[in-house]
Parts: C-alpha cells; structure tokens; sequence
C-alpha cells in the first residue's frame, strides 16, 4: 500500500485543523489557541500568538471585521459569537510584554523592493525584514500607512508599526515614487502595493490572487491595489512574503499555506454538533473602555475548542490508544514496510484491537472508516508475512472446520434446485442448534428452501486474509450456481453485510424478514420490557432491524430504545485475543447500555451477553416461542453441535449420513471441574485439542509425570500454538484435567 | 498443584528433568531461557507460570514490535 492510499482513508478528517472561525480569518489565526491563552489569563502568550499571525495587532484588532464571528459554532446553541475581536483589544491591553517578533538567523540573499507603505506594504516588508531579507520600502509621500493616516486612531497604530519593525532591519525610502519597474532592476523581487487605484506598472491585469505575482517574473502585487480591504492587505502582505522568499530560494513561485481569505471558506461548515453543549450567554463588558482582564478571561472561556474528536469520544478502542487519525493512517503505512529488529512496528496491537464494527465511520462528520483502514492494515500485515497470526488462529481453525468438516450444501429434499436457501451462518448451528432446525422448517414449508451449513468468511475477512476470504466466497458461489442461484435466507448480520459487499448479485433476504412475514407466528417474549441490541453489522439493514422491532412487538414485549444504534458488542473483528482488557471493558459497557433484558438477534452477540451474565433472549427464541436459555455451549459442544446438524441435514435432503472423520481420541472423556471448563473457554482452549494432546502422549509416551501426585503434563504442538495438558489419568480412557494452557512461541534445545 | 516446585520426569526415559538453556523463537526473533528439560531425549516442558506469565509477556512485546 502506498502512503498516498493509507492516507486517503483518513483524508476528510479535519481532527487537528483549524476551526470553522479560523478558516475564515484571513490570517488563519488559531482562535481555538488563541482564547484558550485569554481564558487562562495568559495574556503575553495570546499576544505573541495573535502577533505572529496579524504582523500587526494594533490596526488589525482595530479594522478587522471579525468575519469569524458568523462561523462560531456557539450560535448553533443559541448564543452569541464569541466576541474575539474585544478579547483581543484586551489581550494588546493586557499582555505586560509586548515586543517585535525576531528570529535569529543569517541574513538571506536577494533583495526586495516595496512600493507603497500602506499596511499592505508594511505587512509584506516586515515579513520579508524578519526572515533577513534585504528590504527597501519606497513611499511617494512622506510618512508610512497609506491611506490609514486619516484613521482617528493612527497614532497607535503607528506606534506598534514602530514596535513591530524594532526588531527587524528594512530601508525605507520615504518621499520616492517609483515612476518605472526598470528603476528598480538592481532587485531580486518587487511588491507592489500602491493603494486604490494606484500605479501597477501594467502588472495588474495578469494578477494571479492565489499567488500574488503576475506575468513579469518576480513581479508580485497585493492591499488595496488589487481590491481587497485593509485586513485582508495586511494578510496578502504576510502571504505574499512567504512567497516571495520562496522564490528568492527557488526562483519559482507556489501557493503558500493560507495565502488568501477564499481559501478554505468550504471548511467552515464542518460543524460537530456539540450535543450537550451548555449555553452560555454572552459577557458584556461593564465599562465603554473594553474589557476588564477578568470578563475578556470569561468570554474566551466561553469558546467551544471546536475540534472533532467524535470517533475518539466514542470507541473505546481508538481512546484507549490515543492515536488520531491522520497519525493511525501513517503509521499503517509505516507498519507495513517494518522490519524488526531494525525498525519497529508501531501500531501493531491498535490494528488488531478494533472492531472493524464501523461505528467511528458512522458517528463521522465525513463518514471516516477507521475500522476499515484497519482492516486493510491487517490484509497488508497478512501479505508481508508479519501479522500475528496466533492472534486470529482460533478463528481461522474455526473457519476450516466451518467450511471442511462441518460445512453442507443441500437443496430441499427430492429437489435439484430451490428457491431459497437458508444460510444460518456459522455460528448459529454451533450455538443453538435447535434454532437452525425450527426456523428452517418454518421457512421450507412455506417455500422450496434449500440448506447451506458454512461460513461467510468473516474470520478470514477480520483476520486480512483476503485470499482465504475470496476463495470461500467462489465456493459459496459455485454451490450457488449449482442450487439454480436461490436467494439466501441470512440469519447473521455480517454474513448479509460481507456478501452485501462483495457479491452484491446474489440476492438476500434476512431470516427475521421472512418470519415476520408469516401470519402464523407466535411470538413469546420471556421479558415484558426490553431493548432491542442491534448487530454493528446490521447498522446498514434498515428493513432486517424493522423485522425483529416487528416480532418483538407482536410477542406484546415493549421496547426501550438503546441511546446508540448498532454498537458492537465486542466480538467483532475477533480482537479478544489481541486485547482481552479492552474486549472485557466493551462488552462491559455494553452490557450496562441499558438496564432492559436485550433482545439480540446475532449468535455471537447473545453468547458474548449471556457469558457476561446479561440477561438476553435471541429473536427466534422470542419468534419460535422457545424458552430463553442462559448458558452458552463449550467449544467443543458447539462442534458437536455444528457436526449433528449437518448430519441430520444430509439424511433429511440428500437422504444419507454423510461419513463423519471421528478422530482416534474421540473415545476419550475429561473430567473438569465448571470453573477450568470455563476457563478454558475464555482462553479459547478446546477440549478436542486436550484430548488430542493427551492422546498422542499416552500413546507415545511422550510426557512428563510425578510420581508423588500421579500428574503428567503433555504438550501438543499446533501450526501456530502449542498447548499443553496437565492431567491425571482416572480409569481406561477418562482423564482429570487440572489446568491446559497454550502458547505461542516455538521452542527447541540449544545445540550442544 | 504447584507445577513450577515439582521434579518431573520424563516418562520415555525415566530421568528427572535438569534446567537447561532452550533457543525460544517468536515472529523471526529467538532468545534463550532455562527451562526443565529431558536430560536424555531433549523433550522441553513449559509449565503453567512460564506459559502465563513471562512468555506470555514477551510474546506480547514481540507483537508489538
């Protein structure tokens, strides 16, 4: 991936930028910076900030129109602007030092000539004085300012043009008119900023107003000349600096940041909403002469810091490791080309700790996918070699075994082809078998439905193995082809979202739909009040989210809306092995989102809640009338369950029992006590990888023993993890489990 | 049980295990650490503690990296 690619997912962000009132100040001053140093009473710091940015803060805190004003963002609460352009009065008022900018630096090549010493000219010549350019200001009259000596309070204004030019070394030629260019041939560079209607040497009309230069190289022009007012002069002034030392250096000329009061007006819509946001109303200085430090301190406390932090603020995942977009998008870039030991990666454990839930996309102003650029740095980590894979292997083996051994592809019974076939995704089956089987018979007696027993490819898909991904989606494709290209009939959310996505021309339906449509469903609720906890990956099916609303109403259950729409309940993009703690912390808030029973209608989501201890119902125990159970099935059960149904279902439609593979320590039994069992399961150890173990050790001898407790430790070694038993061996093929572990370094024996 | 204090032996050959120092290797980086080995057939055990605590530890940094 190329870095321009990375970054385009993160582009729209304007997380950092400045704000809606700063893109319309045509010297982009960071007013967000800028109060919060007056709110704070730092009035020295708000004066050297505002005097960078102005070049002169007396005339402009006195001209200035505050165009800021009609983009603060506090008017959408109501209130009115904050009044900056009083604060800053009170911040030239109050700051106790109040001296010339100076860099210190060598002097530059080249020399410069002003025309004019109005504030346009003035502003240009400081800028170009500060950075050690050699600068001469001609002026026809006698004094500088230009037109603003007619101004009534001139004379401050002329004193901070005498302070602000104190600490930098410019010529002025006052009482000289330029009457040609030719007479100004010994320059590098010419500024021509003679006032309205003044002389331009036939330069204006080939005025470029992004860059202020013109045909004749060198040549660049800009105030009251070229139309605009005193302010926006004094800002092509400053501009026009930077681009005339760009072209000393460079001898060409491009657009520098913020160079005109045009630029960026789109970006002052970006509003952010700031629900919750208290009003407060304006402060109103007591006295006609301004405000007092305290009430200018007041109203710029008043500003709102607009910034978008909208994804931070509301995924756990992006707070918890405090990385902003346009830094996660550069270091996925970076991450990619990593090498350790020689260099790092960087963003390693953020990458494969999101959800790839999409919510920080749909809480975006912009609609920025940070889950999905995530993802992508997962499929590139994949490519280069140097993703984690102990990080997703049980998933990955859960999918081999969803796809190999526990997969089916039937049409109804004594057909070729159907109409419809039933995808209950992988999950389902393994975890309520029974589900499976209902609804399937619900759905086939009313129309010519086929099965489909497998795996959309999401663990693939979350894992960035997109190879793997792509060629499980042509499987599914083939015996799509071959059942005559029947609608799906989806119970899972992401299988509907990922062939939503990637084969958009096979035609779906949800499950819940269907049922929904039947006049003859009866639903039960076991909970009179509930809320209805959406799948992140239903975010997107308005019409499935209608369905289940509809059946629960119909059981007579009210509904308790959740504050927020298809959060993930933390099983998405399989990150719990990645970051367990952040993994407990999301399903915890979710499971505190309300204090209703939720009503869920994701198999992961009802299993994550009911292990969590959250009261849960799965829609079709609310739509089938079945009693709601608590528990959640072991890995290995829910294997034997996905085994059952694929049986039961080949005898029923195909009318044979498929061969099963029973492995040789299938005839093995554990004995553990509730609380390993569980264990086990949250550490995502199988028992068919213990038994295995221990199979292999018993036969082979392979294992260690004490002989005081009668315990042996075996290990098994599995392409990515190796896991080990410690057990003691009760009767003939019965083995008492006293812990199994896993991990996932490789280890061998020091060469002798 | 307590793992870490018990002397294993190795079941094949009937020896106790002795430490020894194992090459340990995780996404293309390897280290060495003592651990109770099979003096005669070279087999390695990794008890619970080490399996949990410090190799889990290190299998995290190593991801990061």
């Amino acid at each position: 991936m190329k870095l321009e690619e990375a970054l385009s997912y993160t582009e729209k962000c304007f997380n950092g930028e400045p704000a809606t009132c700063s893109w319309a100040c045509p010297f982009r001053l960071d007013i967000r910076d800028f109060l919060g140093k007056a709110e704070n009473g730092k009035w020295n710091a708000a004066y050297k900030l505002y005097r960078n940015a102005v070049a002169f803060p007396v005339a402009v805190s006195l001209l200035c129109d505050a165009p800021c004003r009609s983009r603060c963002q506090r008017q959408a609460l109501g209130d009115a602007p904050i009044a900056v352009l009083d604060i800053e009065a009170a911040v030239i008022k109050y700051a106790g030092t109040k001296k010339a900018q100076k860099y210190v630096i060598p002097p530059k090549e080249g020399r410069v000539a002003v025309i004019g010493a109005g504030l346009a000219g003035l502003s240009c010549a400081l800028g170009l004085a500060q950075k050690r350019i050699d600068v001469t200001v001609y002026e026809r009259e006698a004094q500088l300012g230009g037109a603003l000596r007619m101004h009534p309070r001139f004379d401050e204004i002329a004193q901070d043009i005498q302070l602000q030019f104190s600490a930098a070394e410019a010529e002025f030629r006052l009482g000289e008119e330029i009457a040609s260019l030719e007479s100004l041939a010994g320059y590098s560079a010419v500024y021509i900023a003679t006032g309205t209607d003044g002389e331009h040497f036939g330069c204006l009309e080939s005025w470029d107003s992004a860059l202020f230069s013109c045909s004749t190289p060198g040549v660049f022009l800009g105030g009251a000349l070229t139309g605009s007012s005193p302010v926006e002069g004094i800002a092509q002034g400053i501009a026009a600096a930077r681009n005339i030392e760009i072209y000393l250096q460079l001898g060409k000329i491009s657009e520098s940041y913020g160079a005109s009061s045009g630029d960026g007006l789109e970006n002052c819509g970006r509003s952010i909403g700031h629900e919750g946001a208290e009003s407060i109303p304006a402060v109103i200085a007591a006295s006609p002469d301004g405000y007092t430090s305290e009430e200018a301190a007041r109203e710029a406390a008043r500003c709102l810091k607009c910034d978008c932090d909208k994804c931070m603020s509301s995924c756990e995942m992006l707070r918890a490791f405090r990385k902003k977009p346009h830094k996660i998008a550069t270091e996925v870039y970076t991450d990619q080309n990593a090498s350790p030991p020689y260099s790092s990666h960087t963003i390693t454990r953020e990458t494969f700790s999101c959800n790839i839930c999409g919510y920080c996309k749909s809480v975006c102003p912009e609609g920025v996918d940070i889950g999905a650029l995530l993802r992508v740095s997962r499929a590139e980590r994949m490519n280069a070699g140097s993703a984690p894979a102990a990080l997703h292997d049980f998933w990955m083996r859960e999918m081999d075994f969803n796809t190999g051994e526990a997969a089916l592809c039937a049409p109804p019974p004594g057909a070729h082809e159907c109409e419809y076939v039933f995808f209950p995704g992988c999950q389902l089956g393994a975890s309520r078998p029974d589900h499976v089987r209902l609804a399937y018979g619900l759905i086939n007696s009313n129309n010519n439905c086929g099965i489909y027993l497998g795996c959309c490819g999401a663990p693939a898909w979350w894992a960035g193995d997109d190879r793997r991904f792509f060629a499980n989606l042509s499987a599914i494709r083939a015996n799509w082809e071959s059942l005559g290209r029947p609608i799906f009939v989806f119970a899972c959310a992401t299988c509907v979202g990922l062939f939503g996505a990637f084969a958009p021309d096979i035609a779906f339906i949800s499950l819940y739909e269907l049922l929904d449509a039947l006049d003859s469903l009866a639903p039960v609720c076991a909970f009179g009040r509930v809320s209805v906890f959406d799948p992140c990956s239903a975010r997107g099916g308005k019409a499935m989210r209608a369905a289940v609303r509809s059946i629960v109403a119909r059981s007579g259950a009210e509904i308790a809306p959740l504050p927020e729409l298809g959060r993930c309940c933390g099983y998405g993009g399989h990150m719990r092995v990645a970051n367990p703690k952040l993994y407990d912390e999301i399903v915890s808030n979710r499971a505190a989102a309300s204090g209703e029973p939720y009503i869920v209608y994701c198999a992961n989501c009802r299993e994550v809640f009911a292990a969590y201890g959250k009261e849960c119902s799965h829609i079709l125990d609310v739509a089938l009338g079945l009693a709601t159970t608590a528990g959640v099935p072991t890995i290995s059960e829910k294997r034997a369950n996905s085994l059952e149904l694929r049986e039961e279902f080949a005898f029923c439609n195909l009318g044979s029992r498929p061969p099963r593979s029973v492995p040789r320590w299938d005839g093995i039994s554990l004995v553990m006590g509730a609380q390993l069992r569980e264990r086990l399961d949250r550490e995502l150890i199988a028992q068919d990888d213990i038994k295995e173990a221990i199979f292999m050790a018993q036969s082979s001898g392979a294992y260690f023993t004490d002989e005081a407790s009668g315990a042996r430790i075996c290990s098994l070694v599995k392409p990515v993890l190796t896991y080990w038993a410690l057990y003691k061996p009760l009767e003939s093929g019965i083995y008492e489990i006293l812990d199994a572990y896993c991990h996932r370094m490789r280890f061998e024996p020091e060469a002798r | 049980m307590n793992v870490e204090n018990t002397i294993w032996r190795c079941a094949r050959c009937d020896v106790p295990l002795i430490m020894k120092k194992t090459v340990f290797n995780y996404l293309g980086q390897s280290f060495t650490h003592d651990v109770p080995c099979c003096p005669s057939c070279g087999n390695v055990l990794i008890t619970p503690e080490l399996a949990r605590g410090k190799m889990a530890q290190v299998e995290e940094q190593l991801e990061d990296k």
